[in-house]
């Protein structure tokens, strides 16, 4: 989601391509723990192949317009661990996600009534690693009811909670988010909290959640400020992600960041485990992630008689430099 | 009619069976409690449950053969095949031979509630399902929409090693899912029924097919054009006299082929041109399977 009130002339230049921080990663892999490639192309996901990016989670969310009806959720949910599942696996990408009522669609009262009927369905699937996005958007009491309802779903399936932070009013919600979430009995340690910044990341890790941090351009961090902020509070329970969708976002935050924090001398481990070891460690407390099935094109266990395992982004390739389409 | 088309008991007896022999002892004490829950009272919430959670239990190890089951399983269901699959797939299938099936509408609602909503490895074990499900004939039209599918492990699941499309679906969508299967890039020489339910729609359309990629300068899979066999026509035979005098052995091999099991004249005029071929048909050291290995595994 990306507020473009702020683009000056210069941003609308197209930027020297330089594929020269690709050097600078070269066989280090990545952990994307949010991306919405429903909104994305092909092309994204061969080029987070190309860059080392081996695993996605991709948080249910809003489709950039309110939804109707339920069955439009269902079909949404059922193309996450589906269609959206497959696509990725041709790229050497394991897909894995997480399934909720978002906090825009929590203010349609009935219809969110309907939706929380049918996710009891959905967060038990093979690959659903938590309950999210899930949080408040403007803070309204229907909301505020239903982000509490989701917590407790997470907490009897012992999944993981991924904390969507409103753009306003952002350090009030996000503090707001972590009081509920310990008043319905979560563990800190099960509740990433995604889109912070500078001023809120203190005050979720002296509280013990995990801390994400969203590479989007414009409206969330840059990375030139997350370099600051690995330097200033080191590795632990942080994490980044890039949150692509519709908005002018980029799929490849996640080894981009590593690259400029790889030329900014942060050290190596530390480097892994912010954009990658940090989002497995939260995210497999579900029991549904097999670190081994990572980079793995097509699942080898559904491979006919499992000979045939092809490694890393085996779809063919095509030229675009030519004007010629074969 | 009955629900079942084969011997229910027996097929579930057998699979149970398999699924112990693979030395999983926590999926086998799960699935024990799971049933005894279900057999008390019938809870589609936990039966749908159940399905979803398998993996977790089961873990999803390839299925260990057992000659003698497979023998069995082969019998009660003609072309019925559960190996290639993961334990996971198995026990969903056998879960599935416990919907009660005498009310012919409770038992399509519980399929049905499976299919909706299903993730792409329950969405594979459900097709897999077909040969075992009761009903046969309510399958049809969910089968015909599988083939529309655009997820790999779904299309294999209904077009490879399952002997419920060719016996069940119409013509039409039969010719659908060998196209697919075509377009798909699957190994043809693992579907079955393949040359039993060759027609001549299906010859037409391989044909016009095969034109369509020389066109454009891609290759054409040596193997469709067994489906030829018995529907030679003038037309037609043009393409086969053209592979005749290909440039790559495999395509000789395979006009060979087809005119040795064509009854059309002219086919067999052609063939009498290269006796050696026929002779190596006859010992056996030429066939489909020969041309399906050379295919697939060079």
């Amino acid at each position: 989601m990306c507020g473009i009130h702020d683009l000056t002339e210069q941003d609308l230049q197209p930027l020297a391509q330089s594929p020269a921080y690709l050097d600078k990663i070269r066989g280090m892999k990545f952990f994307d723990p949010h991306v919405h490639m429903t909104s994305r192309t092909t092309d994204d996901y061969q080029a987070m192949a190309d860059a080392g990016v081996v695993a996605i989670i991709e948080p249910a969310f809003w489709l950039g317009q309110p939804r109707t009806g339920v069955d439009s959720f269902r079909d949404y949910f059922s193309s996450l661990v589906g269609w959206e599942r497959f696509r990725s696996s041709q790229f050497g990408i394991k897909h894995y996600c997480t399934i909720g009522l978002n906090s825009k669609e929590a203010n349609n009262e009935k219809l969110a009534e309907a939706v929380m009927e049918i996710l009891p369905q959905f967060i038990y699937k093979e690959g659903v690693v938590g309950v999210g996005e899930i949080g408040f958007d403007d803070q309204t009491a229907l909301e505020e009811k239903y982000y509490r309802a989701q917590l407790d779903l997470a907490r009897e399936a012992n999944l993981p909670v991924q904390i969507h932070t409103p753009h306003r009013d952002k350090k009030q919600g996000t503090r707001r988010s972590m009081d509920i979430a310990i008043e319905h009995g979560l563990d800190p340690a099960m509740v990433i909290v995604d889109h912070n910044n500078e001023e809120t990341v203190k005050e979720v890790l002296d509280r013990g959640f995990w801390a994400a941090f969203t590479i989007y351009p414009f409206t969330k961090m840059g990375n030139e400020r997350m370099v600051q902020v690995v330097k200033q509070y080191g590795s632990e329970r942080i994490m980044i992600n890039s949150a692509a969708d519709w908005g002018i976002s980029d799929p490849l935050a996640v080894p981009k960041t590593a690259a400029l924090m790889h030329e900014s001398g942060i050290d190596l481990n530390d480097i892994h485990l912010v954009t990658y070891k940090n989002a497995l460690t939260a995210f497999a407390q579900s029991g549904q992630i097999n670190e081994s099935d990572f980079g793995v094109v097509t699942d080898q266990s559904e491979k006919f008689n499992g000979s045939s395992v092809l490694r890393g982004g085996q779809q063919p390739r095509i030229n675009k430099n030519t004007t010629i389409i074969r | 009619m009955t629900a079942y088309v084969f011997d229910h008991e027996h097929v579930k007896t057998l699979l149970g069976q398999l699924i112990r022999e693979q030395e999983n002892a926590r999926a086998g004490e799960w699935l024990q409690q799971r049933r005894e829950l279900q057999q008390t009272t019938w809870s589609t919430r936990d039966f749908l449950q159940t399905f979803t959670a398998m993996p977790r239990f089961t873990g999803k190890q390839p299925v260990k053969p057992n000659a003698d089951i497979q023998l069995a399983l082969e019998k009660a269901i003609p072309g019925f095949f559960v190996y290639g699959w993961t334990l996971d797939r198995l026990a969903r299938v056998w879960w599935m031979l416990f919907i009660p099936a005498t009310d012919k509408s409770f038992y399509i609602s519980q399929v049905e509630a499976l299919f909706n909503g299903a993730e792409m490895n329950e969405l594979a074990a459900l097709y897999s399902a077909l040969p075992v499900l009761a009903y046969p004939e309510e399958w049809i039209a969910r089968t015909a929409d599988g083939i529309r599918s655009n997820i790999a492990p779904v299309q294999e699941a209904i077009m490879l090693q399952n002997p419920y499309p060719a016996r069940y679906l119409p013509e039409a969508a039969w010719n659908q899912l060998v196209m697919k299967a075509i377009f798909t890039d699957k190994p043809l020489d693992r579907i079955q029924g393949l040359r039993e339910r060759a027609n001549a729609a299906l010859a037409a359309i391989i044909t016009d097919f095969a034109h369509e990629r020389q066109a454009a300068g891609r290759p054409v899979n040596p193997l469709q054009w067994q489906l030829l066999t018995h529907f030679l026509t003038e037309a037609n035979f043009a393409d086969i006299t053209r592979l005749w005098h290909s440039a790559y052995n495999v395509e000789k091999e395979a006009a060979a082929l087809v005119c040795y099991y064509s009854n059309y004249p002219p086919a067999k005029e052609l063939l009498a041109s290269a006796p050696y071929l026929a002779d190596e048909i006859k010992a056996g050291t030429l066939s489909w399977d020969k041309v399906a290995h050379t295919v697939y595994m060079t």
